[in-house]
């Protein structure tokens, strides 16, 4: 299991765009399982209590960062990577996750190339399946020049 | 706008709009899924001119063919060009592109499920 400190050395997002809480299951470079809590106090809930389309998706990718992520930080810990948001295909919708929910993101690669991978991406509430589709990351050298954000 | 066709719409990207902040520290760069968002809502504009009156319930239902391709960042400004492709069976789809003074930096389909909730009709 990697917590949010844990998290946060693997990714550059922070506050108010870091969108997963905890990985529950990890294999590098292959699959992960996180989880995303909705409480209804953060910024994105205005007057609506649900889960934006747009960051469930983002959530979906930052467990798939965490998957390549952790892979190449075994293989050179020195190393400065990460991944980018390349595209999304046939993704649907069938509701919008809502505040007091937690919402399970799972991830599994099943095309790499070169630099990019394909993920299957499902997000679940419990049992059930509320969104799902192929996610595609694009991943190598970190584009930020100075020290690492972690 | 063209009702029933096309629109195309504006958004400006600064440096210290909300989400910016923690996507990156001090690398702020407007994150592709807000970018599809602005596609989305773009479409939700053209359809709701695109009927004549009547409530409406609308629900994004799927998106595909989404393409990030150029960061976008402070000081930019984006135009959102929407094309209505196609109605059928309560299912909208809608082909957006992304622009930064002419080049694409997102593409997009996004289908929306369209329910009519009184009495109305479509143009």
């Amino acid at each position: 299991m990697m917590e949010s400190r844990e998290i946060q050395s693997i990714l550059p997002h922070r506050y108010p765009f870091l969108l997963v809480d905890r990985i529950l299951e990890l294999e590098s470079g292959k699959k992960g399982v996180g989880i995303k809590n909705l409480t209804g106090g953060e910024w994105f809930f205005h007057g609506h209590p649900f889960y934006p389309h747009a960051l469930l998706l983002e959530s979906l990718a930052q467990v798939g960062g965490i998957v390549l992520g952790s892979k190449a930080r075994e293989e050179n810990p020195q190393g400065r990577v990460m991944g980018l948001f390349a595209g999304v295909s046939n993704f649907q919708f069938h509701r919008c996750a809502v505040m007091g929910e937690q919402v399970t993101l799972k991830v599994e690669v099943t095309q790499s190339l070169t630099s990019l991978y394909k993920f299957s991406a499902e997000a679940f509430v419990g049992e059930e399946k509320i969104a799902g589709g192929q996610i595609l990351l694009s991943f190598g050298r970190s584009p930020f020049g100075g020290p690492s954000p972690s | 706008m063209e009702r029933g066709e096309s629109i195309k719409a504006a958004k400006l990207i600064t440096a210290d709009e909300y989400p910016l902040s923690g996507h990156f520290p001090g690398e702020p760069i407007m994150p592709g899924v807000l970018t599809l968002e602005g596609i989305a809502q773009s479409a939700l504009i053209l359809l709701a001119e695109s009927l004549s009156r009547g409530r409406v319930s609308c629900f994004l239902d799927r998106v595909d063919r989404v393409k990030f391709k150029r960061a976008l960042v402070p000081g930019d400004r984006v135009e959102f060009l929407v094309r209505l492709m196609k109605k059928e069976g309560g299912f909208w789809t809608f082909r957006g592109q992304a622009r930064i003074k002419g080049e694409i930096a997102a593409e997009a389909d996004v289908i929306f499920k369209v329910a009519l909730q009184e009495v109305g009709f479509e143009l």
